[in-house]
């Protein structure tokens, strides 16, 4: 177990090199000059030769890239041009909106998916099957900002029983949970289609496998075969989705938070984007893409956890 | 423990006397059934067979021929959508089929109990192999954990597993074939059930792996005088091991006796095409080795009279062959029995040799 760890740590570490590496370069690789578009049309040229140098735009990029890296390790990210915050900062303090509401959408998908997709699995072939995934087709074909839209006119407008806009940034901690679980709930039921559709496959597949005779064969009761053998083999694959799809929760967030005007990283890097604010867009990237590759090392660590194969290396 | 066993004995007991010399699993007229594209067809099509505690009936035939479907369906594990759909099927004189789902599986496993080909698949692989004989044990007897433990140690210990205290935290991944399959054979035996059946229990092990688990088996039968029902297409562990042998074709039983008969006497062209077809050190040359021509019959399309008619190098083209099914009757002594038009012809023929 702890050989898996390291490898996982090592994998993890290499990742996010990576990453910065390609965000770097990535901001290197968009036309024209950063300094001109910050100091705007009228700029002199020994303003934009003096930002260039603060900014070390006049080193070769070699020497930029290392530099960018020393201090990437460091946390310091630069600051945003529009606000002169560090950007790190900014990002940080926008991170817990998008976060609770990633995590509240991925509960909702889980809670909702999962136990429909086994319930689908167990009744496999009947009614309930056919209708469990009927609806779940329907969920995945609708895209997430429409349905957002038609939550806010049944459930807020006309139904009255969530808030429609907003997320009581400064509010109490049950108001803003009150904010939150219509967000939540339009991110979560389109993951939990999805989630519903994966579950029920993996069931299938393990109910077929030959060691599920096996234990009926010897009068283990379907019950204990369905939830406590059959399931934890099934939650391997189950894992790997809910671990793309926080990654994908976290840019449908980014959609959500726009219909829903909430504050969140979405908002802050769309806003950056415009004002041209690439030290903010750069920090944004990174804070995010570390946070999907962590949840992968945690996922790693689980399968581990669930599947005593993949501690081996097998 | 052993008390509530004897009840359910006793509930299903006619007589002594007739329990004495009562088959420990009994077939009568099995039928099962599948749906097919033209019409439904039926994959075990009346057979009717018996074991008798302590003994080992053998159960041979091609891929195909129904002999491991016969026994899912003893068990009552018959894949949907198929059925069974006639018959009786006796454990101990209980005829399972007028049981209840749930009374059906609480005897799973308790009284009668099932081994299958492929030990490598047949173990989940994210349990240790201690949890997965818990699991049986806690399926059918309220225990608390130490106690499963100590019993899944001994059980261990029985089926000749070394090391068995520290085996039993095992995952399967870390056990070889042959060792698998003995875990296996652990859980089917873990609350002594009357019947065991081991569908193919060596086919996916070594040759030296697969003496020593069919030893095991008959070291377990003389322990507990339970019956195996070893379904097999090697009729060199059948010579072994088996005190009767039933030869079964397009799901029916073709001939059926005590296993010296069978190899003495053999009444039955099928199994007389089937001795021929195995490799033996006494054959000489490979065109002594004989195959059956053709491929087995479609369930869904058997003909008119025998199954076995179209590849058969005594009745092809035969009238009689052709248009009348025949029956299973007695060939010399009385449990000797064979379905074939012509068995004293086949008879003669194997005693002139």
């Amino acid at each position: 177990m702890a050989g898996y760890l390291g490898r996982t740590f090592v994998q993890l570490i290499a990742t996010l090199v990576g990453i910065v590496t390609v965000v770097f370069f990535l901001m290197r690789a968009i036309p024209g000059d950063p300094a001109l578009y910050m100091l705007g049309d009228f700029a002199t040229e020994t303003a934009i030769v003096a930002l260039r140098e603060r900014l070390g735009l006049d080193l070769p990029v070699y020497q930029q890239y290392l530099l960018f890296m020393e201090r990437a390790v460091t946390g310091d990210l630069g600051r945003s041009v529009v606000t002169g915050q560090p950007a790190l900062t900014e990002i940080i303090s926008a991170l817990p909106w998008s976060l609770s509401l990633a995590v509240g959408g991925l509960s909702v998908a889980v809670l909702v998916g999962v136990p429909l997709g086994i319930l689908s699995a167990i009744k496999h072939g009947t009614w309930i099957d056919t209708a469990i995934m009927l609806v779940a087709l329907i969920g995945i074909s609708f895209p997430v900002f429409w349905v957002g839209l038609v939550a806010i006119l049944f459930l807020s407008y006309h139904g009255g029983i969530f808030p429609a806009l907003g997320a009581a940034v400064g509010g109490g901690f049950w108001i803003q949970i009150h904010h939150l679980i219509l967000p939540a709930l339009v991110l979560g039921l389109s993951v939990a289609a999805y989630i519903a559709r994966l579950t029920r496959s993996a069931m299938l597949e393990v109910l077929g496998q030959d060691y599920v005779r096996v234990a009926r064969a010897m009068g283990v009761p379907e019950r204990r075969i369905n939830f406590r053998f059959a399931l934890r083999n099934a939650f391997i694959p189950i894992l790997a989705v809910i671990g793309v799809t926080f990654a994908w929760a976290l840019g449908n967030a980014i959609l959500v938070e726009v219909v829903f005007s909430r504050p969140g990283l979405g908002s802050t890097i769309l806003k950056a984007i415009l004002a041209r604010d690439y030290q903010l867009v750069q920090a944004g990237v990174l804070v995010l893409a570390t946070g999907v590759v962590l949840i992968n090392a945690t996922l790693n660590v689980l399968y581990g956890v669930i599947d005593p194969r993949m501690r081996t290396g097998e | 423990m052993l008390q509530s066993k004897e009840l359910i004995r006793d509930g299903a007991k006619v007589g002594d006397a007739q329990s004495a010399n009562r088959p420990a699993l009994e077939l009568r007229n099995l039928v099962t059934r599948f749906p097919g594209d033209d019409g439904a067809f039926n994959i075990v099509d009346g057979v009717s067979l018996s074991v008798a505690p302590g003994e080992t009936l053998a159960v041979v035939g091609e891929s195909g021929s129904g002999k491991t479907m016969t026994f899912l369906s003893a068990i009552g594990l018959v894949p949907r959508p198929g059925k069974v759909v006639e018959g009786e099927i006796l454990l101990d004189g209980t005829d399972l089929l007028k049981l209840s789902e749930e009374d059906m599986r609480a005897l799973r496993g308790t009284r009668l109990s099932m081994v299958f080909q492929d030990p490598l698949t047949g173990l989940n692989p994210v349990f240790t192999i201690g949890d997965q004989i818990a699991g049986v044990l806690h399926a059918h007897r309220k225990l608390s954990r130490a106690e499963a433990r100590q019993t899944a140690i001994g059980l261990l210990e029985k089926v000749h597993i070394p090391d068995p205290h520290r085996r039993i935290d095992d995952y399967p991944h870390q056990l070889s074939g042959g060792m698998r399959q003995r875990v296996l054979i652990a859980m089917a035996i873990s609350l002594e059930p009357q019947v065991l059946i081991a569908d193919e229990p060596t086919t996916a092990l070594d040759v030296t792996v697969q003496a020593q688990v069919l030893e095991l088996l008959a070291e377990l039968r003389e322990q507990s005088g339970m019956a195996i029902v070893l379904i097999t297409h090697d009729l060199g562990l059948v010579a072994r091991y088996a005190d009767r042998v039933a030869v079964m074709y397009a799901g029916r039983v073709a001939e059926t006796g005590d296993a010296e008969a069978i190899f003495e006497r053999t009444a039955h062209p099928y199994t007389v095409s089937l001795f021929r077809s195995v490799p033996s050190l006494e054959t000489d040359t490979a065109s002594d080795l004989l195959e059956i021509e053709g491929q087995p019959p479609d369930p869904a399309a058997l003909p008119a009279g025998c199954a076995f008619e179209p590849r058969c190098y005594l009745g092809h083209g035969r009238q009689d062959c052709q248009t009348t099914r025949p029956a299973l009757r007695a060939v010399g002594d009385s449990s000797h029995r064979a379905a074939c038009l012509h068995s004293s012809e086949v008879i003669t023929e194997g005693t002139a040799e």
